[in-house]
């Protein structure tokens, strides 16, 4: 493997001095001001903060959904500034995998459904290998259930495995265990932990909970837009 | 996601699953638009149909008569009340009144015959005294009611001997031809030899009736189809609402349908199938509803079935349903734009 060298170098995903500034009410808020960040692969970063202090911008900056007034996010080491709204759609399909607070699943799809989804106007039928992340976060036998049928943990299950579908680089994950109890959050995490650690893929998870920062390799605290390290 | 060749398709009948009855009841405006369309535009066209034939029978079943008619207006009085009547004087009013009955003389020297319409009107019954115009005469017949279009309207008029009459001006002839081609022939021979120097007579054929006929359905038809394309575009509004709550309740779903990468075309098209799938279900429905309305209708009342069931109007229960599922498709487009082009964050913000 010639390129692992470059691997090492190259972040699958950073913010090079990023700033976001909102117009809001009572004139521009900066969500985050001149944020260097990245996240290599394999690794768990846990972000904290008190609220309001830029954590869910960071995250949908990362994830492409939002734009930086200033700065650039990088993917794999290329800017995504000038990307079309479709290119970043295409970007966040095949680089990204999202994990949300409230499992986000679409309540008439199965499990295996939710778990393809994203590739779900996609020519290639991925349905073995939703099956085998089903079985890898431990709902092998729930795989046509729908989400009104899991539980929490295991619609949060069910969301890992959809974000891990399309093999991304890194993992983003807003409160992963936020409505989730301690001992099945635990073994959530356990589960993002041994993902980072097989499959090579980069963790971010935005948290308020201290759970999640035992389970990290390094934990970074946002403080009115500003990052750093703890 | 069971047929992964449609995606939107499938995602959007599972959509639509969801909410059963909301989907019904968008789709049922869609069912009695296009119900109204089809059964107005059935019947519009089977009525207009009819009604010509049914003149051209009339003149085709002529024997070819030329029948003087004088005519003028009077009051007209019987035991149950008076009326303002058409007055035609004729000595053959089997020729031009009968319709075929023997109740009808064919040659007239007294008395008065009655429109069926007037004479119970007038409670006048054959024996019964009648006065017109201060004179009064027995009545000796009630002429039959007629049927289709005819230049004449006996129903509501005294047909009285042509003496009668203070003068012996004859105001129409009337001319019964074989054929509706013998009657335009007749018509314009009549019009070329009276009215080549200067207008002496006006001719009134009932191929101009026909033509009448047709144009007055064509307005008839016209102004039904845009009372029933009125309750379409009702409908259309309906499936617009539906649509906007829809995408409204289902504002964070479609969030993470572009945050995971699905395209904004994508979710665009999905969203449009569910609108039109309720015009295509609402659609079908209505088509097969109205044309069976009307079918039945025809076979309960003197509508003749055939005048429905010709093979032009098979376009009318198809474009209404085409039409249902245009105006679906509309109605969903807003509300499928305003959703698939929201930024994800906003969606997933909730």
């Amino acid at each position: 493997m010639s390129f692992e060298p470059l691997q090492r170098t190259v972040p699958p995903l950073a913010l090079v001095d990023v700033t976001k500034r909102y117009e809001s009410g009572g004139g521009a808020v900066t969500a985050l001001s001149h944020v260097d960040f990245a996240v290599e692969s394999g690794e768990v970063v846990a972000v904290v903060g008190p609220s309001g202090s830029g954590k869910s911008t960071m995250l949908n900056v990362l994830g492409l959904l939002d734009e930086p007034t200033e700065g650039s996010v990088e993917l794999r080491g290329e800017t995504t500034a000038g990307l079309s709204e479709a290119e970043r759609t295409d970007a966040r399909r095949e680089s990204l995998g999202f994990v949300f607070q409230d499992f986000h699943l679409l309540p008439t799809l199965s499990a295996v459904e939710n778990v393809r989804l994203p590739t779900a106007f996609l020519p290639d039928d991925v349905t073995d290998r939703a099956h085998e992340l089903l079985e890898l976060v431990g709902l092998g036998d729930r795989l046509d259930h729908t989400p009104d049928e899991l539980s929490g943990g295991q619609k949060q299950r069910v969301a890992i495995a959809r974000a891990l579908i399309n093999e991304p680089d890194v993992l983003l994950a807003d409160e992963p265990t936020g409505n989730l109890d301690r001992d099945t959050g635990t073994a959530i995490l356990e589960e993002s932990r041994r993902i980072a650690d097989e499959a090579g893929v980069g963790v971010v998870a935005v948290t308020h909970d201290d759970l999640v920062t035992e389970y990290a390799d390094r934990t970074v605290e946002l403080v009115d837009g500003v990052l750093r390290d703890v | 996601m069971s047929d992964r060749r449609f995606p939107a398709l499938s995602l959007a009948t599972r959509n639509l699953s969801r909410q059963r009855l909301r989907a019904a009841l968008a789709a049922l405006g869609i069912v009695i638009g296009v119900f109204a369309v089809v059964t107005l535009g059935l019947l519009g066209n089977a009525l207009s149909v009819a009604a010509q034939v049914a003149a051209v029978r009339r003149a085709a079943d002529g024997r070819g008569t030329v029948v003087p008619l004088q005519s003028t207006g009077g009051t007209v009085r019987g035991t149950g009340g008076q009326s303002v009547a058409q007055v035609y004087g004729t000595d053959n009013p089997q020729a031009l009144f009968g319709n075929g009955s023997g109740a009808v003389p064919s040659s007239h020297r007294q008395g008065a015959l009655v429109g069926s319409g007037l004479a119970d009107e007038l409670d006048l019954r054959p024996g019964s005294t009648v006065t017109v115009e201060q004179n009064e005469y027995r009545v000796v017949g009630v002429l039959p009611p007629v049927e289709g279009i005819s230049p004449l309207q006996p129903d509501s008029a005294v047909v009285l001997p042509p003496g009668e009459f203070a003068s012996d001006d004859v105001s129409q002839v009337v001319v019964r031809a074989n054929s509706p081609e013998d009657a335009r022939a007749v018509a314009s021979g009549v019009r070329e030899r009276l009215n080549s120097r200067q207008q002496r007579v006006s001719v009134f054929s009932l191929t101009s009736v026909l033509d009448r006929i047709s144009e007055f359905f064509d307005l008839l038809n016209g102004f039904l189809l845009a009372i029933a394309g009125v309750s379409l575009v009702v409908a259309g509004v309906s499936i617009f609402n539906v649509m906007l709550m829809t995408v409204a309740e289902r504002r964070g779903e479609i969030g993470v349908l572009r945050a995971v990468g699905i395209h904004r075309e994508q979710v665009l098209r999905t969203l449009l199938v569910e609108a039109t799938l309720l015009g295509v279900a609402g659609g079908a429905v209505g088509a097969v509803l109205g044309a069976a309305t009307v079918v039945v209708v025809a076979t309960r009342t003197e509508l003749p079935l055939w005048a429905v069931l010709q093979p032009g109007n098979v376009v009318v229960p198809l474009g209404a349903f085409a039409f249902g599922v245009f105006i679906a498709l509309v109605g969903g487009l807003y509300p499928a734009y305003r959703a698939a082009w929201e930024p994800p964050v906003e969606a997933l913000r909730g």
